[in-house]
């Protein structure tokens, strides 16, 4: 990268883009909370939920995020896959209300972390235990027990509880995530 | 500096297109950079660009590289760039039926079509039809519905059209658009309008109701669009040619109505209309040709083309009413446009009268170069048409036949030449010596095999009765020395017949056929030395059966036995008897194939795969049932034959299938009551003396709207042929169970049983005769005499008027092939030979003369010559 471009990334005078993909079981809330980070006036409504996938854009202390929001239907969560090679950042949304499946959340981390195109690749991991405000709501803590995170050793990661409804939580977790891409973006630089 | 010469060339030949050389692999190499974190709007339009241009250039992406771009091209949805959104589109349409799980774009294309920007909505809609499969169709429906009555017209369009194509994956879903369509008719947008008048029609064309009830509807509203006009007029023609009313009706009136639109599209269409209605009268037809007329003048000549091109099509219906508009056609002859003046020429070729024939040939001949092969095939068409019109006229149409002949020109074009050429030489007897003049001499230069072929095997079978046959043989023999294997072959088997037919020439033919034992093609020397030797024994017999008449069997079935016979090999020799014979088209059938092609320009599309004779197709449905199998070949089916009114509770139709000592039969039964579920079908048969029922096999189960099928076999009487004619009654006996009309599923176990009479079957003798075609009656019949027993008898047949009536009677009745065309009455005689040939079932021949002579009513002497006594006797004794 050229001596210019370089100062101008320093100083924060123009953006640097970064993909992020938003993976999750099926109703965990990913469009929910990819929908809080967007501008005030582009925020939707009412969320149904996502078939394949959808882009969506937003910014966080000058990195310009390009989220790719994956359905998190069975039946598609074989395509996640297709977006694993370039993306920078991975937000991993839980829903901490339903013990039942946290098995199948594992499962499918486990996958995740297995592909070639992640295992050897220092990818920050962001966790949002979400739906945080449900009475039976697990902890980030049980959750980060639960799914075994302490065995991640190759790449940051961080669990956040949250409630996308409210906004709650979600802040602090996507400022951490920028901040882990910075540091990488600036290390390879 | 060949490198730099071949480079030099290519720019030529580019003619500056700037994808010429692409390579798929690179393309695809390029197509990488769509997964770039920052995208490079205008690199990617061009690369998906060259993408798009592979594609439809014809080029084949695998499953696993359409999948890769595929996803690939997805996270171009990231970039905001107007143009590669578009691209991105086209890019889905084109791989949705290569790639997999393509519906992974189905939220992004949803969020497009909703969104704000309307240049990407009404892409996005079709980009989401066409990777939508029916399961998924349920959850977009609600944005389909929406987008049907959206305000902006291209999304409402995009949304009808995509949902036209959506009916053929899941027509429940979309059936249930039929309000938000209806909502859009009321459009004021043409286009809108047009489109769903469109859809509308498709959801409900199958309920005439719902139809006729749409089409009273808008034909009150007056639509806004005339393309909606011109579709909706297509719906009620089709409308009236269904139903029976006579032409006041309120339909027709709006379709005369139309005639006075003020859109030009319009008023063709609705002229189009009523000349093409089937029961126009000549009072009805008046206002519609006088439109053409006037539209004949037009300076437009998309609207003359449309005019002069519906008369010609009229001119065989209406010749009349096309009369009035002559002089108007004959100003169109000149004109700068040569499809128009073709199509003139043509028109006025059918109306016109005999002293205006050579005058028009003579128009026709000056510009016959110029214009295209399909059109030279519409002169050539209306010219065959001339030709059995006007008798008299051969000689001046056959000359201009040979000089088209000798003229450039495709296959097609050809061919129709000389099939018109064949149809006047068996039409008109006084033509035919010139007609095989011409073909000889074309033949000369002909360089399409399959012709040449034709006009030989035509030679062999009509050179021998010309006053001159040596003649032919000179153009013959030609072929042998100058042509490929195939034509040389061909014209082998033409020298045979002559040689077979005429004594004198015999000695002739048989050097020739010496001479081609040298060739050096297989087929050549096995086919003149297989004549040569059947010529060397003399023997009037062997002639006939092995050189003038060509194989009886049907070809697909021949294919089939030989097959099964070298797969499972057997000590017994192959028997050409076991193979069913070839059915003959009726003259009916052809003629309606003809009719079907004359006039039109249309391009046929690919050939159809060569047609399989019914027989065929019953006898490998019959021999998948057991029970049947064991009875040997299907000998012939029989017609369908109704045993019920159509519109009844149970609609039943039955198909004769006879084998050499059994009869099947075929009952096919419609249930239409849609609150029943008909268990066990079968049909109780009350066989007449002599049959005995072998066995039944009922339809387990009959859904209503379905055609299942049951079946009874019966062995013919033994040893008493007389008895084998005979009627039967039937009844249909079935177990009912009341059902739910919307599900189709019983409400009860129980059922109770049921009947339902049945008209009373006839097997009759036609069903057990297979016709056959012979070339050569008349040797057949001398060839007969020793061998076979005749009988004789005479009938006064006093309830026919005419000869031709008795002919057709005579024929439908026995069931045999007329031959040596004996079935076309010559007009103005009071006397006629009838000869009929055919195959009883068992394979005994049977030869038929009836000599018939008309004085109040018709008087028949039939003679019939059969290898078995009885079968004579039962053809004898059944006529009377």
């Amino acid at each position: 990268m050229g001596l210019f471009t370089k100062f101008v990334y320093l100083l924060g005078v123009r953006k640097k883009e970064v993909n992020v993909l938003v993976v999750g079981l099926n109703n965990s809330g990913k469009s929910t909370v990819v929908n809080h980070f967007k501008n005030e006036e582009e925020r939707v409504s009412e969320i149904v939920p996502t078939v394949g996938f959808s882009v969506e854009r937003f910014q966080n202390q000058n990195l310009a995020f390009t989220a790719f929001d994956m359905s998190g239907h069975g039946r598609y969560r074989d395509l996640w896959e297709h977006y694993y090679k370039d993306c920078h950042g991975i937000i991993f949304v839980v829903d901490s209300s339903d013990r039942l499946r946290l098995v199948v959340v594992k499962e499918e981390l486990d996958l995740l972390l297995q592909h070639p195109d992640i295992c050897n690749r220092k990818l920050p991991i962001l966790f949002f235990a979400n739906k945080m405000d449900c009475k039976d709501a697990l902890s980030s803590v049980k959750i980060a027990a639960g799914l075994g995170l302490d065995k991640i050793m190759d790449k940051p990661w961080h669990i956040a509880a949250s409630n996308a409804l409210t906004g709650e939580g979600l802040q602090e977790g996507v400022e951490w995530l920028t901040q882990q891409i910075r540091d990488v973006i600036l290390s390879k630089n | 500096m060949s490198a730099f010469k071949r480079d030099k060339k290519e720019e030529e030949d580019g003619g500056g297109n700037p994808f010429q050389n692409i390579e798929k692999t690179t393309v695809l190499q390029e197509a990488r950079v769509f997964n770039d974190t920052t995208i490079n709007n205008r690199k990617c339009t061009h690369i998906l660009t060259k993408l798009l241009y592979l594609l439809n250039q014809g080029e084949q992406l695998g499953t696993k590289e359409a999948t890769d771009v595929f996803f690939s091209m997805t996270k171009l949805f990231q970039s905001k760039d107007v143009i590669l959104r578009r691209m991105v589109y086209l890019g889905i349409k084109e791989l949705s039926s290569i790639a997999d799980d393509v519906i992974i774009v189905t939220s992004s294309l949803t969020k497009d079509m909703t969104g704000k920007e309307d240049l990407y909505r009404a892409a996005a809609i079709r980009a989401l039809c066409s990777i939508t499969d029916a399961t998924m169709l349920q959850s977009i429906e609600r944005y389909m519905k929406q987008a049907i009555v959206d305000r902006n017209s291209a999304v409402s369009s995009a949304a009808l059209v995509s949902s036209l194509h959506m009916t053929k994956l899941a027509p429940e879903v979309v059936k249930r658009w039929v309000n938000e369509a209806q909502e859009a008719v009321n459009s004021d947008n043409i286009m809108v309008q047009y489109h769903a008048l469109g859809l509308l029609y498709h959801i409900r064309k199958t309920d005439r109701l719902a139809v006729t009830k749409l089409v009273a509807k808008l034909t009150r509203m007056s639509l806004k669009s005339p393309y909606a006009v011109c579709m909706l007029i297509r719906i009620t023609a089709k409308l009236l040619e269904e139903e029976d009313s006579g032409n006041d009706s309120p339909l027709f009136e709006f379709i005369e109505s139309c005639l006075r639109h003020k859109s030009e599209m319009v008023v063709y269409e609705a002229a189009h209309a009523i000349v093409n209605l089937k029961r126009t009268t000549s009072r009805e037809l008046a206002p519609a040709i006088s439109v053409l007329q006037l539209f004949c003048g037009s300076p437009k000549p998309t609207l003359r083309f449309a005019a002069v091109r519906t008369l010609n099509q009229v001119a065989i219906s209406h010749p009349a009413a096309v009369t009035a508009c002559n002089l108007d056609l004959e100003n169109l002859i000149t004109d700068a446009n040569r499809s128009i003046a073709t199509l003139a020429i043509t028109t006025l070729l059918k109306t016109g009268a005999e002293s205006s024939v050579d005058r028009l040939m003579k128009q026709i001949a000056s510009f016959v170069s110029e214009i295209s092969d399909e059109f030279k095939v519409v002169v050539v068409q209306a010219i065959r048409a001339l030709a059995l019109k006007f008798p008299r006229k051969h000689s001046v149409l056959m000359n201009f036949l040979s000089a088209m002949l000798r003229d450039e020109g495709g296959l097609e074009y050809k061919a129709s030449i000389a099939d018109t050429i064949i149809t006047i030489i068996e039409d008109n007897p006084e033509a035919k010596e010139a007609g095989l003049a011409h073909l000889c001499e074309f033949i000369e230069d002909c360089e399409h095999t399959s012709l040449a072929v034709r006009i030989l095997h035509l030679l062999g079978k009509e050179g021998p009765r010309t006053k001159q046959p040596s003649r032919c043989i000179r153009f013959i023999y030609n072929r042998v020395i100058l042509e490929n294997p195939t034509v040389r072959a061909a014209a082998v088997s033409a020298m045979a017949q002559f040689g077979a037919t005429c004594p004198d020439l015999l000695e002739n033919i048989q050097v020739l056929l010496a001479r081609c034992q040298m060739d050096s093609d297989d087929e050549v020397r096995d086919r003149a030395t297989y004549y040569s030797s059947i010529l060397g024994q003399q023997d009037k017999s062997l002639y006939n059966n092995y050189i003038l008449e060509t194989l009886q069997v049907s070809i697909p079935s021949l294919e089939r036995s030989l097959k099964e016979y070298t797969q499972s090999p057997s000590d017994q020799p192959f028997d050409i008897k076991t193979v069913p014979i070839a059915t003959i088209p009726t003259r009916e059938e052809t003629e309606l194939e003809k009719h079907k092609a004359e006039g039109m320009i249309i391009s046929n599309g690919p050939a159809k795969p060569a047609v399989v004779s019914r027989e065929e197709n019953f006898a490998e449905k019959l021999s998948a049932i057991p029970g049947i199998a064991e009875l040997g070949p299907l000998f012939k089916s029989s017609d369908v034959v109704e045993l019920t009114e159509s519109e009844t509770e149970y609609f039943v139709r039955c198909i004769k299938h006879c084998f050499t000592n059994h009869v099947v039969l075929q009952f096919d039964c419609l249930n239409t009551l849609s609150d029943q579920l008909l268990e066990e079908v079968r049909v109780q048969l009350d066989p007449s003396e002599g049959y005995s029922v072998l066995k039944e096999i009922p339809c387990p189960k009959l859904p209503y709207n379905e055609t299942g099928t049951t079946y009874v076999v019966l062995r013919f009487p033994e040893n008493d042929l007389p008895n084998s004619v005979g009627t039967f009654g039937a009844v249909l006996k079935f177990i009912v169970k009341d059902c739910d009309p919307n599900t189709g599923l019983p409400d009860t176990d129980e059922g109770y049983d049921d009947e339902y009479m049945l008209e009373d079957l006839e097997i009759t003798l036609g069903d057990q005769i297979q016709k056959i075609n012979k070339a050569n009656w008349a040797a057949a019949w001398d060839e007969a005499a020793p061998l076979c027993v005749e009988m004789e008898d005479t009938y006064s047949l006093s309830s026919m008027s005419t000869l031709e009536e008795a002919v057709k009677n005579i024929i439908q009745f026995l069931g045999l092939q007329p031959a040596e065309r004996s079935d076309k009455v010559p007009e103005g005689k009071t006397t006629h030979t009838l000869l009929l040939a055919g195959m009883f079932r068992g394979g005994i021949d049977i030869l038929v003369r009836a000599k018939l002579a008309l004085a109040d009513g018709v008087t028949m002497q039939l003679t019939v010559r059969s290898t078995d006594g009885d079968v004579a006797e039962l053809i004898t004794s059944t006529v009377g």
